[in-house]
């Protein structure tokens, strides 16, 4: 059965008429699928059929290990938003866990903003990525029944888009207990920088440079 | 671990694309509405409730110009929606968490999805808190938290308590007896300000105990929430063990932070306008409680929407005069 209802998969098919840029989903999964394993390589496929211009690979992590290590994917389910066609790119977006509930609409964001090939970061962010010399990485803690939780994920997303020192991962929390215990995850939406900084809730775009300035300092 | 999967695409049934969203269907945005409607502009109004605000939760109102009265601030609130509606004007019950300002468009992002409009009118008036208790600050993700559906998975079969006495406080209460053993519902006043409905169904809960007339004083803790110190009317101050706290207190202050500081304010929180109610940002006007430069009052803020659709009507049509409307 399908995920995506008839009349949503209408709607997604208009907007991904604005793609201009081709756009790869990379999923990893596993042969015994993990407990959302099934249903986020379905919702990628499902998505994949509503362009011509989205393509997916699907992977195996334990199989496919050296692709995974190519990826830099060491937990599962995990999705991958990156320029496809004849110059794939992958900019360091990942979603840890399913994309599901709100964090639908961030991976339909995501494929939208790649497939537009802008971030749309404001000059002042764009200039501090253009002359960061160190890696940055956030980790995004979500769960899917936050509403401020894309906010938090895309913007951490735009920043890897406009940066290739930049990762930024979703990490859904209850699909990753150790991870949150391990970053005292208690509320959501929170972003970890480098494991040295966080952040709370969905900030606004100079707020998370300052962090990121501080990050890196 | 049990996650809800939803892959619904937010609200198809409402469009995304306005001349005009109204965010607060209180006194101002619903008048306003009623003006940007019948000038043939599609306009939103999006808001949390009918007893969310200030006038919503008037349990009396017999000085409104025209409505003898006395009705309740909830009912008086439904006519002027039902007049925005007659004329076309959408509602939608939702909560804004976060605006993009645009020089063209403008971004509403709300829970059931994102919403574009070339005008923006912020109606959000000014019950917004004032100052914190202590150790709110300090365990904010640690135990302190303002969204329950975000947040109460990590309280599974934990003690917590909810603070805040609106329609709010109670649904997040509810939501939370999902997840935790036993919900305190502090209540600061002596009681509930919130919808018939869920009052009853908070106080038939098993789960819940609510506490009428008991004030927040700290959250205590030591890395993590541990408790907090509630004072009851004419009681003792007392300790309640507790690992989360879900705050929804009200005061007095402007309502501002879904604007995430793009709009410039005075130190008092409150926004800037000119004699227009447009802010320093083109397209984008605020009224009612909102500006607290006058009284407040229903009639007063309806008047400000009034100025502001008008306007509206200016900015997106270029008309260089006010359209006369009173045949």
């Amino acid at each position: 059965m399908a995920l995506l209802k008839e009349q949503d998969q209408e709607q997604l098919r208009q907007e991904f008429t604005a793609l201009s840029h081709p756009v790869k989903l990379v999923v990893f999964t596993q042969e015994f699928e993990c407990q959302y394993c099934r249903e986020t390589r379905q919702i990628a496929e499902e998505v994949t059929e509503l362009s011509d211009q989205i393509t997916l690979e699907v992977y195996d992590l334990m199989a496919d290990k050296e692709i995974a290590e190519q990826y830099n994917v060491d937990k599962i389910p995990a999705t991958i938003v990156m320029a496809g066609g004849e110059e794939p790119l992958d900019y360091g977006i990942r979603y840890f866990g399913i994309p599901s509930g709100y964090e639908f609409s961030s991976l339909i964001h995501d494929i939208l903003m790649v497939g537009d090939g802008d971030p749309g970061l404001a000059a002042e962010t764009e200039a501090w990525l253009a002359d960061l010399t160190e890696p940055v990485h956030f980790q995004v803690f979500v769960t899917p029944t936050c509403p401020y939780c894309p906010q938090a994920v895309l913007l951490a997303h735009k920043m890897a888009m406009a940066s290739d020192l930049v990762t930024a991962d979703m990490v859904e929390a209850t699909e990753f207990p150790q991870l949150s215990m391990k970053y005292s995850v208690m509320g959501v939406p929170r972003t970890v920088i480098n494991e040295s900084t966080h952040i709370e809730g969905a900030v606004p775009e100079p707020m998370l440079l300052d962090k990121m300035k501080e990050a890196v300092a | 671990m049990n996650l809800d999967l939803n892959f619904g695409m937010p609200e198809t049934e409402i469009d995304n694309t306005y001349d005009v969203i109204i965010i607060g269907g209180g006194p101002g945005g619903a008048s306003a509405a009623i003006y940007t409607a019948r000038a043939d502009l599609r306009t939103l109004v999006i808001d949390k409730g009918l007893t969310a605000g200030a006038l919503g939760i008037t349990s009396k109102i017999s000085n409104y110009p025209g409505v003898p009265g006395p009705i309740s601030g909830a009912e008086l609130v439904e006519i002027m929606r039902e007049q925005a509606r007659s004329f076309g004007a959408k509602f939608l019950t939702d909560k804004v968490v976060g605006v993009e300002i645009g020089e063209e468009m403008k971004t509403v992002i709300a829970g059931t999805g994102t919403y574009f409009a070339k005008a923006l009118v912020l109606a959000t008036g000014s019950m917004g808190r004032t100052s914190t208790v202590p150790g709110e600050e300090e365990f904010l993700g640690r135990g302190v938290s303002y969204c329950a559906t975000c947040d109460g998975a990590f309280f599974r079969d934990q003690d917590v308590v909810v603070v805040g006495n609106n329609d709010e406080a109670l649904e997040e209460a509810l939501f939370l007896t999902k997840f935790a053993s036993n919900i305190d519902l502090v209540v600061p006043t002596p009681d509930l300000k919130a919808s018939a409905m869920l009052a009853e169904e908070a106080l038939a809960h098993p789960k819940i105990k609510v506490r009428l007339g008991t004030r927040l004083k700290e959250i205590k803790g030591n890395g993590m929430v541990e408790g907090v110190h509630v004072h009851p009317r004419g009681g003792d101050l007392e300790h309640i063990p507790v690992r989360g706290a879900f705050v929804y207190l009200q005061g007095g202050k402007p309502i501002t932070e879904y604007l995430m500081e793009q709009l410039e304010t005075t130190e008092a929180g409150c926004l800037l306008v000119d004699d227009t109610m447009q802010t320093t940002v083109p397209g984008v006007f605020a009224i009612g409680d909102l500006i607290c430069t006058h009284i407040k009052q229903a009639v007063v803020a309806a008047s400000d929407g009034v100025i502001a659709a008008v306007a509206i009507d200016k900015y997106i049509n270029g008309r260089k005069a006010a359209r006369q409307d009173w045949n």
